[in-house]
């Protein structure tokens, strides 16, 4: 890290930065890339839990003079948020329930999660950024026309809880909550919203592109671009958006550029991962499909869950194109990893993934 | 309009919240859990009135004529007490209480304030086991049970379940007395419980934790049990908890003098089982006959219960939410007789002792060793 970045920076780099959801997915890409920047007092909040593996990559990160300290917690604990927070000057908040089915287990983990760590950290009067990982899954993508771009200044979906998505509603209360302790608090707050992350560790085919529910893969997206972000792309756009002076308050969205469409996509996988059968449906028999399971969970009061419907549609498979436009003046990031090499080391894992199942 | 509320807002308080919505002539005037963000994203996502954080509130405030209790295990007694001191029906959730003796506390105290109390044995009340239970009480098994088989499984090992309990020392489950076990073994005992009558009952438990979840650092957890109930040497059952068996079955099969019956929870079937053999070779060709016929059967059945919107997959709590209703409403009898659910905590009580005992005599055993 050179001296003028340095200086864009809000901490030096002995300040201590706590990382929610460092055992994850993106969590431990984003601690790596903390030290690789130069940062030399890093405090990863782990759950007891967490797979063993993915704590040894943590721990696995430490590098000369750098000190990374692994809390063990839940952050569901009062006590266990206070004892992290405590002293710390960035908080990236990554932890929440990503895979979580049920609304109330989803909400559980990413809401009250965050409500706990916010008043946690009103406490201790040192935070100088709280940096909210929110994601692409809140925005709505209705009332649109066309082929527009989907970027920070599009509305959040209003009513989440019509999406059949718990993970979704989720998400739309956590940023809601942020924004209500940061008006409420004057917490600082920088919220980003990351599109479809992939990379090693995250292998399955992300339902932007299709579905396998129902036996066949049925592709939904055809010719629509699918917003990717290789994972270590990602990690340095929230390092970046955190550390960065002068983004409180703001929304950063995160995409790679070039981005593939659907259809690249699934025939570059089924080259190179393994073959399968895949039935394209075209955006308009997807929609009308989308209704009329809509309609149907509605009659039937539930006996088929509300899972598809006409604002899911709009979020996941309505043809859209992305901006990282933001991103890149603000904070100056750019996709170290093109889509290309990205794509190969996701599908060597996939390839690997294929090979242990 | 019955007056209908909640407490306790987590995974299964939604499944009541949607069977409740679908029940005709009541309402959820309010939710509440002591974490207020989960009592308002119920209230956000189902028709409910108020939302609370403090039980006494929604009591005072919204004034239900029935509360669902839907918290984790250890706090049921307590909070459907108060509920009853209260002057509201409760509805408890399974387990139901954590011993026979607050199950017996609960239900005199329903009684002498007037007020109805039922479990959440909600399977007892799907489709399939609505059937079996017509068939038995019209004679089919001869003159009563003589035997019974009950499986209830869970794929324990492959579930994040598993691993968020086995690092969460605090998390409610290593608080109950029989650990896992009582918060799922409760439907597969209180199906063999509803057979029974309660008289001079035997119950021989072994339990064990499974290599699997050894491997994953449970060896406090048993994940393997097996029972033998016997009652005045008339009626026995077996019960069968595995967390590795595959199919993890959800099945009962109960036999009279006469015939037997096999209910299949997950497919929804339920197949008879005819006493009599045929002679000779026609019993090797007649009854799979008679077997592909039943299965039809059963498709045809299932079939017209999704055709006609009453296929979901929680019908038995609905079923048994309704009939809840009407025995407040209407005087109908209780849709679980109190002795059942008395007699499923007193078999569960046994079994607890019984794995307790021989866990206690296993680190005994382990310390004589070391001295
Ligand atoms: N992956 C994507 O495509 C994507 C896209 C957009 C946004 N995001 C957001 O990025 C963030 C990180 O995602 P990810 O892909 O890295 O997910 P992940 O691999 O599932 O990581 C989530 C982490 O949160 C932790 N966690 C969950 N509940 C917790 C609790 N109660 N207390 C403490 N820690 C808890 C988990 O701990 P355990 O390891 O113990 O389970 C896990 O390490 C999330 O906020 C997600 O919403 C992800």
């Amino acid at each position: 890290m050179g001296q003028t970045e340095r200086d864009a920076f809000i901490i030096g780099s002995d300040e201590l930065i706590l990382v929610t959801g460092a055992s994850g997915f993106i969590g431990s890409r984003l601690v790596s890339c903390l030290l690789n920047l130069g940062f030399l007092n890093l405090r990863c909040f782990v759950r007891p839990s967490s797979e063993v593996t993915r704590v040894e990559v943590l721990t696995g990160c430490r590098r000369d003079g750098a000190r990374v300290e692994l809390v063990e917690g839940n952050l569901l604990s009062r006590e266990d948020c206070n004892a992290a927070t405590k002293d710390v000057a960035i908080i990236y908040h990554l932890a929440a329930g990503r895979g979580e089915k049920s609304y109330p287990d989803a909400f559980l983990n990413s809401v009250v999660t965050t409500r706990n760590l916010l008043e946690a950290s009103i406490r201790d009067q040192c935070l100088r950024q709280f940096v909210n990982v929110s994601s692409f899954a809140v925005y709505t993508n209705t009332k649109k026309p066309r082929w527009r771009v989907l970027d920070e200044s599009c509305p959040v979906e209003k009513h989440p809880e019509l999406r059949g998505d718990a993970y979704s509603f989720a998400k739309v209360k956590q940023d809601e909550i942020v924004a209500e302790y940061a008006r409420k608090f004057g917490i600082p707050c920088v919220t980003v919203r990351p599109g479809h992350v992939y990379g090693p560790g995250n292998e399955p085919i992300t339902g932007r592109v299709g579905i396998g529910t129902f036996g066949v893969f049925l592709h939904l997206a055809g010719s629509n671009a699918i917003p990717f972000t290789y994972v270590d792309n990602c990690a340095e756009a929230i390092a970046l958006v955190g550390l960065t002076k002068g983004t409180d308050g703001e929304v950063f969205n995160v995409v790679d550029d070039d981005l593939p469409s659907s259809r690249n996509f699934l025939r570059l996988y089924k080259q190179q991962v393994r073959r399968f059968r895949s039935i394209y449906v075209p955006h308009s028999l997807s929609y009308v499909l989308c209704y009329l399971w809509e309609q149907y969970a509605k009659w039937s009061k539930g006996q088929l869950p509300p899972t598809f419907n006409r604002l899911r549609w709009h979020a996941n498979w309505r043809k859209t194109r992305y901006s990282n436009e933001k991103l890149k003046m603000r904070v100056g990031w750019k996709p170290k990893v093109p889509m290309a090499e990205g794509f190969k080391r996701y599908f060597e894992a996939c390839r690997n993934g294929v090979r242990d199942a | 309009m019955l007056k209908v509320a909640i407490v306790g807002c987590g995974k299964i308080a939604d499944d009541h919240a949607a069977q409740i919505q679908r029940i005709e002539g009541c309402e959820i005037v309010g939710v509440c859990d002591r974490e207020p963000l989960m009592a308002r994203q119920l209230y956000e996502r189902f028709p409910v009135k108020q939302h609370f954080s403090d039980l006494r509130e929604l009591l005072c405030d919204a004034k239900p004529d029935v509360v669902h209790i839907t918290t984790p295990p250890e706090s049921h007694s307590d909070i459907a007490r108060l509920c009853l001191d209260w002057g509201s029906h409760v509805y408890v959730e399974k387990p139901f209480t954590l011993c026979e003796d607050d199950a017996r506390t609960l239900i005199a105290l329903a009684t002498e304030k007037g007020l109805k109390i039922t479990a959440g044995h909600d399977d007892q009340f799907r489709h399939a086991a609505r059937r079996m239970r017509a068939l038995v009480q019209s004679g089919f098994l001869g003159s009563g049970p003589v035997h019974m088989e009950s499986y209830y499984c869970y794929e324990l090992g492959q579930t994040a379940y598993a691993r968020a309990i086995l690092a969460d020392r605090e998390h409610w489950v290593w608080r109950l007395p029989g650990k896992l076990l009582q918060n799922i073994i409760s439907h597969g005992i209180a199906r063999i419980a509803e057979f029974l009558s309660g008289d001079s009952l035997e119950v021989v438990a072994y339990g064990f934790t499974s290599p699997a979840l050894k491997r994953m650092g449970g060896s406090e957890i048993i994940d393997e049990l097996r029972v033998i109930i016997c009652e005045q040497e008339r009626t026995t059952a077996y019960f069968t908890f595995s967390s590795q068996m595959r199919p993890a079955l959800h099945q009962f099969r109960i036999y009279g003098d006469r015939n037997g019956l096999i209910l299949d929870q997950d497919q929804e079937t339920l197949i008879k089982l005819r006493g009599k053999r045929y002679v000779s070779y026609a019993e090797k060709f007649i009854p799979p006959v008679s077997f592909a016929r039943q299965y039809l059967g059963n498709l045809a059945t299932n079939a017209r219960s999704f055709l006609a919107r009453d296929f979901h997959m929680k019908s038995g709590m609905k079923y048994l939410i309704e009939s809840f209703y009407r025995s407040i409403l209407e005087g109908a009898p209780d849709p679980i007789p109190h002795s059942q659910i008395l007699l499923t905590t007193r078999i569960m009580d046994a079994i607890f002792a019984q794995l307790d005992a021989q866990q206690q005599s296993v680190e005994s055993r382990v310390q004589a060793s070391v001295y």
